[in-house]
């Protein structure tokens, strides 16, 4: 009997550690046509000055657009020999980023760039950084006071839903009676509500056009394909469908393949790179996405070194960079897809 | 004071008898008040939807539906019921889910095919469950803190393995799963995977010594001991149990989204509780019901149909589910006392 | 009695549960400063009245007068504001907060409305536990530290912290030893002094005869006697109120030759540190031995040391001469060895399953045809197993939790009949069983060792020990003091040993 327990723990060990191996090298994402997601935009051009070193705050790289601002950030420093990266391990706890960011300040960083997990509850934090003489630029996500920042530059949630609604409407203006059905990102976040508010704005130009069903999921593609499914049962013929976040389109995408719908067109959120290549490819019911960029943290840093050089923004004619800067949030469809698929993220 | 002012047990009790039956006999003992006013539940919810929604919510296609969004959580809560009527608690079901489909999707898992992901998926969840197993069995760790901890470090390498990013999933055999053409008699292949999970757990939970020790150990440990059970392994194998039924879910929530990302699973913990507690499984152990989580599961999913199909928002939708999980206690109980 | 109202009177109660009426018409009259006994067997009634009586519980119908006036008690502070405290046999005592905040639970001295009293609760409490005998159980201590004792003490104590004028205990002295007994008698004694009126529950009929003023016997939820004189109603005629019948409390005939048999069981320097010293002991088939000694005797450890639930510090038990591996319940079973524990609910039985399925539970794999459950096969064997025990009712798939307290130890037993165990070890296998019902579990346990049994019987009522056990021996403090077949002892004797006999050379 003791014979046969330890032959069975022993073929049970075996096959336990080569399982082991085969799982450990399994977790390998390495492909052969792997790409850091960055711009090829251009870095300023001119000579390198004073050396400056940047912190950078930002939340937990959970999803695919907080990952892309991490790594804008560090390839755009990489790409100036006189800016040293300071990055902090992310964190979506108000306390443990205030510690992160106390840390920098302490280090006597040269200038903080900041995305708060949330923006009204960093703000003190801000204001500190501020008053021990580093400036500070905040990253999307707005402190409660201009105070807390010298510079501010963000997307346009409100454009972003308004520029897919106008681009919905423009394509759907011939149409009679067309329906529109809105999948929304998590309900509980004010840029979701502001997305849905540019949305419905843009839609009053077009009388024609019915919003008949919003769900909300929360950015996750599980979550996408079962609201979108959802949605799809619900509404048995639609004309055109918005959706706040191509992470959540992922499986929005997989609903309406399971449905086996292709009676609408579709327009997506963010700019991801699996929603790029889609819309380049033209085979399925994404026709454009409306972009959020997460450029914008390599702007981020050219504001940042810009302002530890004391200098101002190349191509304006202000000697100091400005206090606020709100990105445009384009619509990206097969006509001008090239341009943009470099900054396409995972 | 409480323990007094609640009716005496012992020979005022009604006495019910449990013993084997015939299986249709047994069946029909077994559908007990408890389990009817769940499908009494779950009948009102489907005249609400009939009445609100006639032609979206009578319809095959949304039974398909309703049926595929439950089998993720479904088999999730087949092994939290286990763990559930052993005394204890699992945690980690909605991180073990999200990291056995990120290491199922990666790149290189991908390259072994069908069999890969299948395998990967599965060991992960069978690894995690041993690991709280072996912490909470023979570590005597509590499993409120071993299942919190395997939570957290499992999200976290889930985190560490995607960066963050979804892995698409490029394998025909697997996607086409997900699609209709793969329909066995108009039955999806997910809600068949659930359904074989089902009857396998039930038979399980009653009609073999793995269940009755289970059942044993949840209703009073010591006794199990003292009456020779080997109390260890059996919570050892339960928690690995647990996590296989999360490789399991984890596999088919690949096929569903076709795609593997770590946030999913987000709060399946939490989900497979509440339908095993408003199935009829005793927080406190010592009585599960497979039959009831599963009704659970699907009064939930039903819900959000119905919702969804009615185009009520999150904020509408999130009272109204909690309204519903408190009436659903309620009712079981009003109809469970009076008889 | 004095032709003053009564205290309480309650007339006409009734009370019933689904299926079960409980209380049928009950009448209570208890005067103040009188010992009022409440007997009756498991399941007459008694547990339900008291309930009533605390509030807990609304009656169907009837009247409570309380010092001349009608009353209904809404619930356990309504009760507790007319004076009327409840002391249960399980403690309802916080075993994490201290002595003090126990006492004083839901009404504590407080300043400014909410900040505890923390010294003035701790003195009030001092006050009580001295007026109550026990000046040495500290008012800081956590609950959960003190014996069973102790706890009832302070469970006493709590009651007296209120204006308290009727107390109902319901069986105290089931937990104490004899000289805690004599305590809680004096206490009783000062309490009707004050003219505190008693309603005191207990199983021994000796107790009552003792401190007892008059005796109300419940049967079957009808008071069928009330207000009789304690002290001078024949035991008999007592015990017949209560069965129904006239029992004999006897024990079953010995075997005329003592069993020659080899050793089954054989304990060698068995000890463990700070419970009890190396012991040595052996137990012949078809033989009882008997462990006769005091609560902290270390008596329940032996026996829980020799199944394997407790870790030996030295030597080792043996069955059929093969030493079984130390602190494994499991090699215990497999060796053959069953026990019936002395907390049955909470060591040995799964109260929400059924008979059967108590009884099975150790016998799994024997059903098991690869890990499948042959339920007929385990419904056939629990049968048989409780049928040779005459367990009642006579179905096995109730569940056990609706049997009494005699019918649930047979489940127990018929577990390890079932198994074919060859070694009993008893602990207190009469507690919590009714009077009427320990003779038939007497001869059940004789008869199983007349079967070829070693039988091990643990109990603190020595003449449980001398009547049942072939041999006996004697621990105190954790020492066996003497050892001596049970025919050249008798009770005295016995007591003597216990209380003050030295370890014998």
């Amino acid at each position: 009997m003791s014979q046969l327990t330890s032959r069975r723990g022993l073929l049970f060990g075996t096959a336990a550690v080569s399982a082991g191996a085969l799982l450990t090298a399994c977790t390998s994402n390495e492909s052969k046509d792997e790409k850091p997601a960055a711009n090829d935009q251009p870095a300023a051009d001119d000579k390198p000055g004073k050396q400056v070193t940047v912190g950078f705050a930002g939340p937990q790289a959970d999803h695919g657009w907080l990952n892309a601002i991490n790594e804008n950030a560090k390839s755009r420093a990489k790409k100036y020999s006189d800016v040293t990266l300071e990055i902090t391990e992310g964190s979506n706890d108000t306390a443990a980023q205030i510690g992160q960011i106390e840390t920098l300040i302490n280090k006597k960083v040269d200038v903080l760039v900041i995305l708060p997990a949330d923006g009204k509850a960093l703000t003190q934090v801000g204001l500190k950084a501020m008053r021990a003489g580093i400036p500070v630029i905040n990253l999307d996500r707005i402190f409660n006071t201009p105070q807390a920042y010298r510079c501010w530059i963000g997307g346009d949630n409100y454009g972003m839903g308004f520029n897919a609604g106008h681009y919905i409407g423009e394509k759907l203006k011939d149409t009679a009676d067309a329906r529109v059905v809105e999948l929304a990102g998590i309900d509980n976040l004010e840029l979701t509500k502001q997305r849905t508010q540019g949305f419905d704005d843009a839609l009053k130009n077009y009388p024609n056009i019915k919003k008949v069903a919003r769900q909300a999921a929360d950015f996750t593609v599980e979550s996408g394909q079962a609201k979108m499914s959802q949605l799809l049962q619900a509404q048995s013929k639609i004309d055109a469908v918005w959706n706040h976040d191509d992470d959540q389109g992922v499986g929005a995408l997989r609903a309406i393949e399971q449905a086996g719908r292709d009676e609408f067109l579709m327009v997506g959120g963010a700019g991801a790179l699996s929603a790029f290549q889609a819309i380049k490819q033209d085979n399925g019911v994404l026709k454009a996405t409306v972009l959020y960029p997460p450029t914008m943290a390599a702007s981020a840093i050219d504001l940042a070194r810009a302002l530890g050089q004391s200098k101002g923004v190349g191509g304006l004619a202000e000697y100091e960079i400005p206090t606020s800067i709100t990105l445009y949030s384009a619509v990206v469809d097969k006509d001008n897809i090239d341009q943009y698929m470099s900054t396409g993220f995972r | 004071m409480t323990q007094h002012a609640s009716p005496p047990r012992g020979s005022t009790d009604k006495v019910q008898p449990v013993g084997p039956l015939p299986v249709w006999r047994s069946l029909v003992a077994r559908a007990d008040v408890r389990t009817l006013s769940l499908l009494g539940v779950l009948l009102a919810l489907v005249v609400v939807g009939g009445i609100t929604k006639p032609d979206e919510f009578l319809d095959t296609r949304n039974l398909q539906l309703v049926l595929t969004q439950a089998s993720v959580i479904g088999v999730v809560t087949v092994g939290m019921t286990f763990v559930i009527t052993s005394g204890g608690i699992d945690l980690s079901v909605g991180a073990i889910v999200a990291l056995s489909s990120v290491w199922a999707t990666t790149v290189a898992t991908q390259d072994f095919g069908f069999a890969g992901v299948l395998f990967t998926a599965v060991l992960v969840g069978v690894g995690c469950g041993l690991v709280n197993g072996v912490l909470i069995a023979y570590g005597g760790m509590v499993p409120f803190i071993a299942t919190l901890a395997m939570l957290a470090s499992a999200r976290g390498l889930a985190l560490q393995i995607t960066d963050g990013k979804t892995q698409i999933v490029n394998i025909d055999g697997i996607l086409k799963l997900g699609e209709r053409d793969s329909y066995v008699l108009g039955i999806p292949p997910l809600v068949l995977v659930f359904a074989v999970v089902t009857i396998i757990g039930w038979l399980v939970l009653n009609r073999t010594t793995f269940g009755r020790r289970t059942v044993a150990v949840g209703g009073n440990a010591e006794a199990a001991r003292l009456a020779g059970i080997d109390v260890r392994r059996q919570r050892l194998y339960l928690y690995l149990l647990s996590g296989l039924c999360c490789g399991i879910a984890a596999f088919l929530l690949i096929i569903l989204s076709g795609s593997g990302q770590n946030t999913n699973g987000n709060l399946y913990e939490l989900d497979a509780i509440a339908a095993a507690i408003i199935g009829g499984t005793l927080l406190s152990g010592g009585r599960g019901t497979i039959t009831g989580s599963v009704l659970g599961v699907l009064i939930f999913t039903t819900i959000t149909n119905i919702f969804a199909l009615n185009n009520l928002q999150s904020d509408v939708q999130q009272i109204a589910k909690g309204a519903i999980i408190v009436a659903a206690v309620l009712v079981q109980r009003r109809t469970a006392s009076t008889t | 009695m004095a032709p003053e109202p009564p205290l309480l009177s309650m007339s006409g109660i009734t009370k019933s549960f689904p299926g079960v009426r409980a209380l049928d018409g009950v009448d209570l009259a208890v005067q103040a400063g009188e010992v009022h006994c409440l007997l009756g067997q498991n399941g007459a009634g008694k547990s339900t009245l008291i309930k009533v009586l605390a509030g807990a519980h609304q009656p169907d119908s009837g009247t409570i007068n309380w010092r001349g006036e009608a009353v209904t008690l809404r619930s356990p502070i309504a009760a507790m504001r007319l004076g009327i405290a409840t002391i249960y046999q399980e403690l309802d005592l916080v075993e994490h907060l201290s002595v003090a905040e126990n006492v004083h639970l839901g009404h504590e001295p407080t300043a400014a409305g909410f900040v505890v009293r923390q010294r003035t609760a701790r003195a009030s409490t001092a006050r009580l536990l001295e007026r109550l005998g026990h000046p040495e159980v500290d008012p800081a201590r956590l609950v959960g530290e003190l014996s069973a004792a102790q706890q009832q003490i302070v469970s006493m104590a709590r009651a007296l912290s209120h204006d308290v004028r009727l107390i109902v205990m319901d069986e105290p002295s089931a937990a104490l030893d004899p000289d805690e007994v004599d305590n809680l008698f004096r206490i009783v004694a000062s309490l009707t002094a004050d003219g505190v009126a008693v309603v005191y529950i207990s199983h021994r009929l000796e107790e009552i005869r003792r401190i007892g003023d008059r005796v109300t016997v419940l049967k079957d939820g009808r008071a069928v006697a009330g207000g009789l004189p304690a002290k001078t109603t024949p035991t008999r005629d007592v015990v017949a109120l209560m069965t129904g019948r006239n029992v004999e409390y006897v024990f079953p005939q010995r075997p005329t030759a003592a069993p020659a048999g080899a050793p089954v069981l054989e304990a060698r320097g068995l000890s463990r540190a700070g419970e009890f010293a190396p012991l040595d002991l052996t137990v012949r088939a078809g033989e009882i031995v008997g462990l006769a000694g005091l609560v902290g005797s270390g008596r329940s450890e032996v026996l829980e040391t020799i199944y394997g639930a407790r870790k030996p510090s030295t030597g080792q038990v043996l069955v059929d001469g093969s030493p079984l591996r130390p602190g494994s319940v499991r090699a215990a079973v497999r060796a053959g060895l069953g026990l019936a524990p002395e907390e049955r609910k909470a060591q040995a039985l799964l109260m929400l399953e059924s008979v059967t399925r108590n009884v099975s539970v150790s016998t799994l794999s024997r059903f098991s045809r690869g890990g499948w459950l042959d339920q007929r096969a385990e419904l056939g064997a629990a049968r048989a197993a409780t049928r040779e025990l005459s367990l009642r009712p006579d179905n096995p798939s109730v569940p056990v939790r609706t049997l009494s307290g005699g019918n649930q130890q047979k489940a127990v037993l018929a577990r390890w009949l079932l198994r074919g165990c060859r070694v009993l070890l008893l602990d207190e296998p009469t507690r919590g069983v009714d009077v009427g019902a320990r003779a038939e579990l007497y001869a059940v346990v004789r008869r199983l060792a007349d079967e070829g049994l070693a039988v091990l019987l643990v109990s603190s009522e020595v003449p449980e020990v001398l009547g049942l056990a072939d041999r006996v021996l004697v621990l105190r403090e954790g020492h066996v003091v003497h050892e001596a077949p049970a025919r050249e002892l008798d009770e005295h004797r016995v007591l003597d040993l216990v209380m003050e006999g030295s370890p014998a050379s």
